[in-house]
């Protein structure tokens, strides 16, 4: 308590330096990143594993998916990545202006992101594509008449969609809550090139967000 | 250690991921139209391994992290491999055993029993045994 | 009582409810697992005095069934896999590493109140329905029975998270916060062991979350994964099931070996015999138990690829479990053994953890596991490495911490008589399995065959000598927090930081300056001025267990 001087706020009292809290932070993070990323891997096993036994029903079922939409949100996303980016880049030079502007239009794009998606997943549940066993695709729209589509193990694809982009939406909606959070702080200027371990954490978080889109989309919507 | 060893990545290397990541989007779609067979998803995996690639070591900086970071990243990675690869030891080779039969239990011990009556008298194969 | 220390600083509930110390956080943990161990070892008793005869004898099938079940789910999510490295390891593990504090508090509190939410959140299944499938959700079964199993799922759900968080914040703590001079090669071996466990509860707890989610949604919305009925695979789900389920084991087992490292060099007063091979094999053991989850599988119908691959690698595991158990019983010899009670659970899980080891390889056994799976063989395997590993070590690691956490000593002789009675309790209990199992009984059943009859009444009755036992150690360790002596800061003349560098109980900062470590947590012959050199400190320290530690004084 003496050394007042060398001490400064964010610091906490366990810890030696800022450079053991921020080290001890950063690592703290990745470590939550790959149990985020074992999460997700459950997910791609049970969609590898289907895929190997069903392989032209899982090609058949991606032509649903509307790939014009999953690609703007993969360009979406890769935006919002690079403005995170950015924005901790701006923090590390003390530039307030460009760290705000750039964690709002963050949370923009996701906002964009959700958006589509919501619009995805209603055209998917009009046609009775939907979440369990009341699977049921009828009716007909551009062309593609749902209802050829209700054979066996559809059910399976379908499901492994709403359940790997329902998790990943969730997700994108938690990173939303916690950069409005770290807007309203850097407005408020907390965050400076000697302290800014919040923003660098949920930069490490949106980007992973962002990496498990960037595998989400070719598996469910190209190939 | 103090903060001015924080790597700080210049805007003008975020600006040239950013671009080459888009363009694999690109890519990703293009290739998809076409009809490359089998190796559709190779093409697309490839492809995302690569922007994933991108993402972790420039925008994530793991590139100019502290190596611990790195080590992490790749033992998560690896798990990934070991629950994929090992569930697939089971679920792509299902029902592998070639050399089980139909027959119940039942059936096949009633099939060895006729089996032993057809065989010679033990006393006849005698000779086997006095080299012991 | 002049002396402030972390529970003597601030008694208000409050400043207990809010606590951001460690070793206040240990302490709600360890009264909250206590908790989950006695219900479960109640049901436990139940479950043993109904299969005293064939046939009902004092409950229903159906409350049988649940009973086993909820036993199963208390005792491995309850209390086994936060016991130790929640407990021991949140009180102990920044003491010995030199810190003032785990790297995040704040989680660490969170971690608490998630997994109270998340055994709340099980026990609503009791109120709300029943869950009788036993502990591993096998679908189909578990997907088309009573909605208790929604509570069930969403409960371990939460649970794992806190179990996550503990195993995060221990990891960089280890990395981030190690005193000058406590490299790695100086790290306690409970360290090392905590270390590993902390590895395996990050990467495999994240699937058990993904499968619980599976599984409630099956349940829930029927997503055809699981159900064969829907055209899913049922398979597919032990795979999920078990690649967390078979690591977790290793989250019980290892911080027992931790324990048991650093009893054994502290009760032989020699350095642990092999101390980076012991280290290291622990990281081994965490490593290869991700590769070995299909050995739960082999009549499921899995491929025989699998099988054959699961089965080989099942038998590595015995090379690093035998590394250690080699060097346990190496740093005793030429040693000055010193029989105190820890070390009695030291020599105790020596024994009934290799009994439970051997018999693990016997049932990697392809062939021999046919004709064993779903015996009591397993039952008695499971029980050998869980409660003769797990739980026989967390009594040694809580005896020998007990001075420390409380600063009162126990009965000494008192803790030898349960000692003895856990001993023959334990195995007079499971030893009796195996024989049952080879000679086909079913596990999980209700009811049984007459000529079971003699073996399954002599388990019983051993049960109730291990429940005497472990009610001795409740009675006598309540008893010395109020007439127990005043513990010496060092009653064991243990060479690690929380005994050197501590007051007992310790102060709330741990430390009044910052360790500096010089020498290995077992280097006796570097320690002349606290044992003479010889290592005979072992003698004639029953009455007082008082040892004068020169260097802890110094630095208070």
């Amino acid at each position: 308590m003496a050394s007042t001087a060398e001490h400064p706020v964010h610091l906490q009292h366990h810890f030696v330096s800022s450079d053991q809290q921020f080290d001890a932070s950063k690592m703290g993070m990745w470590l939550f990143l790959i149990t985020e990323i074992l999460l997700f891997s459950g997910m791609f096993v049970t969609y590898t594993v289907y895929r190997v036994w069903y392989p032209e029903v899982f090609d058949g079922m991606a032509v649903l998916l509307d790939w014009r939409l999953g690609g703007l949100n993969t360009l979406v996303l890769l935006a919002s990545s690079f403005t995170v980016a950015l924005g901790i880049h701006y923090a590390q030079v003390d530039n307030k202006k460009g760290l705000v502007t750039n964690l709002i239009l963050t949370f923009l794009f996701a906002c964009v992101f959700l958006v589509v998606k919501y619009f995805e997943y209603s055209a998917k549940i009009e046609h009775g594509i939907v979440l369990g066993d009341g699977f049921a695709p009828h009716g007909v729209s551009h062309g593609v008449d749902y209802a050829t589509y209700d054979v066996m193990f559809a059910q399976q694809f379908f499901s492994i969609y709403y359940v790997m982009t329902g998790i990943h939406g969730f997700h994108v909606l938690v990173g939303m809550g916690l950069f409005a959070w770290i807007t309203i702080r850097a407005m408020k200027g907390h965050f400076t090139s000697a302290y800014y371990t919040p923003v660098e954490l949920c930069g490490l978080y949106w980007h992973l967000v962002d990496i498990i889109w960037i595998f989400l989309f070719p598996l469910l919507y190209l190939i | 250690m103090s903060h001015a060893e924080h790597h700080i990545t210049p805007i003008k290397t975020l600006v040239q991921v950013i671009v080459a990541l888009f363009a694999l989007t690109i890519l990703t779609v293009a290739t998809s139209r076409l009809d490359l067979g089998a190796f559709d998803v190779l093409v697309a995996l490839a492809i995302a391994l690569t922007k994933g690639a991108l993402v972790v070591s420039v925008f994530m900086a793991l590139k100019y992290d502290n190596k611990v970071n790195a080590v992490v990243f790749g033992i998560g990675a690896l798990f990934v491999i070991v629950f994929l690869a090992f569930t697939l030891f089971d679920t792509a080779f299902r029902g592998d055993l070639s050399n089980t039969t139909e027959g119940t239990i039942m059936e096949q011990k009633a099939a060895e029993e006729a089996l032993q009556q057809r065989e010679p008298d033990p006393a006849a194969l005698q000779f086997n045994r006095s080299n012991e | 009582m002049s002396q402030v220390n972390y529970l003597n600083h601030d008694k208000s509930i409050k400043s207990w409810l809010f606590t951001l110390d460690h070793k206040r956080i240990g302490i709600m943990y360890l009264v909250a697992v206590s908790l989950s161990f006695l219900a479960g070892g109640i049901l436990a008793l139940l479950v043993r005095t109904e299969l005293l005869g064939p046939g009902e004898t004092i409950m229903s099938a159906d409350t049988y069934n649940q009973s086993f079940t909820l036993h199963a789910v208390l005792m491995i999510f309850a209390f086994i896999i936060p016991a130790i490295p929640a407990v021991m390891g949140n009180f102990v593990l920044p003491i010995q590493l030199g810190a003032k504090d785990v790297a995040f508090p704040r989680i660490n509190l969170a971690s608490f109140y998630i997994y109270l939410a998340g055994a709340a959140i099980a026990l609503t299944a009791l109120v709300v329905g029943r869950v009788d499938g036993g502990w591993t959700f096998y679908t189909p079964y578990s997907t088309s029975v009573d909605d208790g199993i929604l509570f069930i799922t969403a409960g371990v759900f939460v649970m794992g998270f806190s179990s996550i968080l503990t195993g995060l914040n221990f990891i960089v703590t280890i990395h981030k916060m190690r005193a000058p001079g406590l490299t790695w090669n100086r790290l306690p071996l409970f360290i090392w062991s905590i270390y590993a466990t902390s590895i395996v509860q990050v990467l495999a707890t994240p699937v058990i979350g993904i499968t619980m989610v599976l599984l409630f949604l099956e349940r829930l919305l029927g997503i055809g994964i699981f159900d064969p009925a829907l055209g899913g695979d049922p398979v597919l789900f032990q795979h999920f099931f078990w690649f967390y389920s078979h690591p977790a084991v290793y989250i019980m087992i290892l911080p027992a070996f931790g324990i048991i490292s650093d009893l054994m060099g502290t009760f032989s007063r020699q350095q642990v015999s092999g101390y980076k091979f012991v280290a290291l094999s622990s990281v081994a053991i965490a490593f290869l138990g991700f590769l070995v989850w299909g050995h739960h599988m082999f009549v499921s119908g899995q491929s025989a690829l699998s099988s054959i691959i699961f089965s080989l690698i099942t038998y590595l595991i015995g090379i690093p479990t035998g590394v250690k158990v080699i060097n346990w019983v190496q740093t005793m010899y030429k040693g000055s053994v010193w029989l105190q009670t820890p070390m009695l659970y030291a020599l105790m899980f020596l024994f009934t953890f290799s009994i439970g080891g051997f018999t693990g390889i016997m049932l990697g056994v392809l062939a021999v596991d046919v004709h064993l799976h779903d015996t009591y063989f397993v039952v008695a395997h499971f029980h050998y490495v869980m409660m003769g590993g797990n739980v026989i070590a967390a009594l040694g690691g809580l005896h020998y911490w007990w001075p420390k956490m409380t600063g009162k000593m126990f009965n000494e002789t008192l803790g030898r008589i349960a000692a003895a009675l856990v001993f023959i309790g334990f195995n007079v209990t499971f030893f009796p399995q195996f024989i049952l199992g080879t000679r086909g009984m079913p596990r999980r059943y209700y009811d049984y065959l007459p000529e079971f009859t003699n073996l399954h009444v002599l388990s019983s009755v051993g049960s109730y000598i291990l429940g005497v036992g472990l009610f001795l150690i409740l009675g006598y360790l309540l008893h010395s927090l109020f007439r127990g002596k005043k513990a010496g800061s060092n009653p064991w003349g243990a060479l690690t930081l929380e005994w050197t560098h501590t007051t007992t109980p310790p102060d709330p900062h741990n430390f009044h300056e910052t360790p500096i470590v010089t020498r290995g947590p077992y280097d006796y012959h570097l320690a002349p001025e606290l044992f003479g050199g010889d290592g005979a400190a072992g003698d004639g320290h029953e009455e007082e267990a008082e040892v004068t530690v020169p260097r802890g004084q110094a630095t208070s």
